[in-house]
């Protein structure tokens, strides 16, 4: 089995650069969307519906 | 237990993630004060409007410095009044209920958005910042007039508006 290997490395050693590339993008934007939605389209839009907790 | 430091680098975003979700809305509530349509209401009933002390003459209202009270009323298929004039910069709470069947009160394009119930009466509060004129739509499907039935908002600048008697 281990003569078809290439090379053999252990569990840290095990560093997929790419993927975690792309899911810190992917996070980056929910959090930019995140902001976008909340702060600009729902805080930021006029008539926007206040009171107290009940 | 074995966890890489990749993943334990994405366990911990998508935690802070979600307490981030978490603290936005609470900051929202809290410190800018935005709100649901709760059920505090008394109930009316559907089918005596024109005797409710408020609902039996709807329209706009001052209820204080720079409040108002606006009451409309739901029916097949119109707003009653069907055009509503309040002042800039002030704070309106529009009270909605229905006299036959479930409709709603969206004003397009802002948060103001809630259903109308027979015997239900919702109360949404807004304030208006800048003058400007909203359209009001029904976007609860209430009969075959649905599509016929709008309203208009006009918020007026402070120094325009004038109380009108009834309309």
């Amino acid at each position: 089995m281990s003569s078809e290997l290439e090379r053999e490395i252990g569990h840290d050693e095990f560093d997929p650069k790419g993927t975690l590339g792309l899911i810190t993008i992917y996070f980056l934007i929910l959090v930019v969307l995140w902001i976008f939605m909340y702060f600009v389209e729902f805080v930021g839009g006029d008539l926007t519906v206040v009171g107290v907790i009940a | 237990m074995n966890i890489h430091t990749y993943e334990k680098f994405w366990l911990l975003a998508s935690m802070a993630l979600i307490v981030g979700f978490i603290l936005t809305i609470t900051y929202g509530s809290v410190g800018l004060g935005i709100a649901m349509v709760d059920d505090s209401e008394p109930t009316v009933d559907p089918e005596n409007l024109n005797d409710h002390p408020d609902f039996g003459d709807p329209g706009v209202e001052k209820a204080g410095e720079n409040e108002y009270d606006v009451y409309i009323r739901a029916i097949q298929f119109a707003f009653i009044p069907y055009q509503i004039e309040v002042p800039a910069q002030s704070t309106v709470t529009f009270h909605l209920t229905s006299g036959d069947v479930i409709h709603s009160f969206s004003v397009v394009g802002t948060n103001a958005n809630t259903m109308i119930i027979p015997g239900e009466i919702a109360t949404v509060t807004v304030e208006t910042e800048e003058p400007g004129e909203y359209g009001i739509v029904c976007s609860e499907y209430c009969g075959s007039g649905h599509h016929d039935m709008e309203a208009l908002l006009t918020v007026v600048p402070q120094d325009e508006f004038e109380l009108e008697g009834d309309e």
